[in-house]
């Protein structure tokens, strides 16, 4: 039949039968939707590798990406200008209204010209046109390829026997055929209406890339040929608190023998255990390797002595930078400065001789206030002489 | 018409040990930084390929960050935190932890650097001083963290996760446990701020929100990922890495089984996978505008008896499409 035609549209469904015979990529018009579709599959979403026929341009290209680690940055067999993969097209769906409109311009252009191609003028089928026109999203469901089996209302297409009488009753180019038409018209809108629940959980791959039907069932075509959603278990708080025992142990425990985690056993973390490489062992700071200034320093100490011994002075300037580091935070009790002084009279004595002795607690915790916190900093040394 | 692109390439002259842990900088696509366990930090250049910078820790580095475009801080098993100057080339000590500096990062919300260590503590630097401004006890060993906003999300040993604001950090905002049974190897904020991604050893990644209202938390969940089934044994590995895009709120993992995938934790989408990379997935970034991804990929089993020659330790930099970063349809 006819595979390029469309003029006859004209009368009654203007744009969206005008457009809906032509096709984005290779600008050829189809008679209707199905077969659009089917030379879209064929033609343009189809894997050059394995030739599977995808839905969508974004559903080749991430099959491609998926199965074959391949990228895909056009569309086969495209338009220069009409190659952008990232397209969802399905049909009619999805086209872009800029590409439209310049079809339409086009056309009006062109008419004359294309009535020649068409290799069988006569039968072209009233098709869903009216249909198409009042609700483009549901009939667009409904031509799912191989979903519907053509109602008797024959859907474009390929016009089959008894239709073929009618149109002979009723020369394409007039629309004679109009009159007739209600009746097949009224009984595929049902079906198509029936099909559409149908459609989307049978074939989820299929479904257009219109936003409004995506977001009813599974959004998106490309979003089936991703094999592996995440899955939705939630681990409850139950089996987290009934678990925490055993995890405690300092072991890794593997959830059965159908699997293993790839860890060793002990449950510290891979750095933890990375760290303890001979080949790192003499580079880590054990006891006093670093530190430079103080070696008496030991692990808990080396920070206070670090931070202290370096300079004297410092512990006057960091007070200040703290407290204006402070400063810039709205909401803060006046603490910290007390914590600052205190441990500014503490290190206030010669610094370079700190010790062991000198109590590392509060050095450690120079930071802003840790009221009532975990922390393990002795009660407040006085109150803030106030900075 | 169909072309198998140049999506990926590796980095010359890369670390001469385990990577743990590459990070973009903050406005450009061209300057990674990249600490290791052989002890350095390098700058390279990731659009001529070449390295730039390089200085040393005395011990294995394993975390770094930048500050602006030309200041990095880092630190590791010496237990000290660096800072280096790009510009003039000359590196600092800014001070101490007393055990190893897990994580480093910066929040530039306060302009400050927090540092993480196995010494418990999480403390506060600020960089026009290279002063430390507070110590916190975080009860364990840092693990991980992440900032957020003006939040700090850090998760420690023993599956805890505090929450901290950091220009009050008097008292904790939240303390939970993990909702994943295994321990906790990674945390990354959504640039959103919602909420945060957690993931464990033990192939799976939560999707957390922050709001405690109890109908926002009804949206958090948890699914499986990084695992391998072979000949009936389905082998579970770490998910080491997080980076999230910063402009799509999604985000990659990749784990020790040399996988790395996207996800839209919102629509609970998995986006891609890429190919399975050589060795384990030890860190992962995405440029600022998302268009690159750094993957650093590093023997880290810790097997008994590893692999000989070792894998060796790369970095690929792969140009990722928004095909493969962009929800497919947009978030209620």
């Amino acid at each position: 039949m006819g595979r390029k035609k469309k003029k006859q549209s004209k009368p009654w469904c203007c744009t969206v039968s005008l457009s809906l015979t032509r096709f984005r990529y290779c600008n050829r018009e189809f008679e209707d939707e199905k077969i659009l579709i089917q030379h879209q599959k064929a033609k343009h979403f189809k894997c050059h590798i394995c030739h599977k026929k995808l839905y969508t341009g974004p559903g080749l290209s991430i099959h491609c990406m998926q199965v074959h680690k391949e990228a895909i940055d056009k569309v086969p067999n495209s338009l220069p200008n009409r190659s952008n993969i990232e397209i969802e097209i399905y049909g009619m769906e999805g086209i872009p209204s800029s590409d439209l409109k310049e079809h339409e311009r086009q056309k009006v252009g062109t008419r004359g010209d294309s009535d020649d191609d068409d290799d069988e003028p006569a039968i072209k089928k009233p098709k869903p046109e009216g249909l198409l026109g009042t609700a483009p999203g549901v009939s667009v469901q409904g031509m799912v390829p191989g979903m519907m089996p053509p109602p008797m209302g024959m859907p474009p297409g390929i016009p089959m026997g008894p239709m073929m009488s009618m149109g002979h009753m009723a020369p394409p180019f007039m629309h004679p055929g109009m009159p007739m038409m209600p009746p097949p018209m009224a009984m595929m809108q049902p079906q198509s209406g029936a099909a559409k629940p149908l459609f989307p959980s049978a074939v989820p791959t299929s479904s257009p890339g219109a936003p409004v039907v995506g977001a009813d069932f599974k959004p998106i075509s490309s979003g089936a040929t991703i094999s592996a959603p995440p899955t939705t278990n939630n681990p409850g708080s139950s089996s987290a608190s009934s678990s925490s025992d055993s995890l405690k142990v300092q072991t890794i425990t593997t959830t059965g023998a159908a699997s293993k985690i790839i860890h060793p056993s002990e449950d510290i973390s891979l750095e933890e255990i990375r760290a303890r490489q001979s080949k790192y062992a003499k580079c880590i700071p054990t006891k006093s390797s670093e530190g430079s200034s103080t070696p008496t320093s030991s692990t808990a100490e080396q920070v206070a002595v670090a931070v202290s011994a370096a300079h004297a002075v410092a512990r006057q300037q960091e007070a200040l930078n703290h407290a204006a580091f402070i400063q810039r935070f709205p909401v803060r009790p006046a603490g910290p400065p007390i914590t600052m002084a205190s441990i500014h009279g503490m290190a206030g004595t010669p610094v370079s001789t700190m010790s062991l002795v000198t109590p590392m607690r509060p050095a450690m915790l120079p930071g802003p206030p840790i009221l009532g916190g975990h922390l393990m900093r002795p009660p407040p040394l006085g109150m803030p002489p106030g900075m | 018409m169909l072309i198998k692109s140049q999506t990926e390439y590796k980095i010359k002259s890369p670390p001469e040990d385990a990577i743990s842990s590459v990070k973009f900088g903050p406005n450009t696509n061209q300057f990674l930084l990249v600490s290791s366990w052989d002890s350095s930090v390098r700058l390279y250049d990731v659009t001529t390929n070449n390295l730039r910078h390089k200085y040393s820790h005395e011990a294995p580095v394993l975390d770094c960050c930048f500050t602006d475009a030309v200041h990095s801080y880092s630190g590791g098993l010496d237990n000290i935190l660096k800072t280096f100057d790009f510009n003039t080339t000359s590196e600092s000590t800014v001070g101490t932890h007393s055990n190893a500096i897990r994580c480093v990062e910066y929040c530039s919300e306060v302009n400050g650097i927090i540092t993480g260590s196995w010494d418990h503590h999480l403390k506060l630097w600020d960089p026009r001083t290279s002063l430390c401004n507070g110590s916190y006890n975080q009860g364990d060993k840092v693990y991980t963290m992440s900032v957020c906003g003006e939040k700090i999300v850090v998760g420690t040993a023993g599956r805890k996760i505090l929450v901290w604001d950091i220009r009050n950090m008097a008292y904790t905002l939240q303390k939970r446990e993990s909702s994943l049974k295994y321990q906790t190897r990674a945390i990354r904020c959504f640039p959103n701020k919602q909420g945060f991604v957690l993931s464990s050893i033990e192939g799976r990644v939560a999707v957390e929100y922050l709001d405690t209202n109890p109908e926002i938390q009804k949206k958090k969940y948890a699914f499986k990922c990084h695992r391998i089934k072979e000949d009936g044994l389905e082998k579970i590995y770490p998910v080491n890495a997080i980076s999230f895009h910063p402009t799509h709120n999604t985000f990659a993992t990749g784990g020790s089984d040399g996988y790395v995938n996207i996800w839209d934790g919102f629509n609970k989408k998995r986006l891609c996978q890429f190919h399975q990379y050589h060795t384990s997935v030890t860190s992962l970034s995405f440029s600022h505008n998302g268009s690159i991804l750094a993957i650093a990929c590093s023997y880290f089993l810790n097997e008994d008896n590893p692999p000989t020659p070792l894998p060796e330790d790369t970095i690929y930099i792969r140009t990722v499409t928004d095909q493969e970063t962009k929800p497919k349809f947009s978030a209620s």
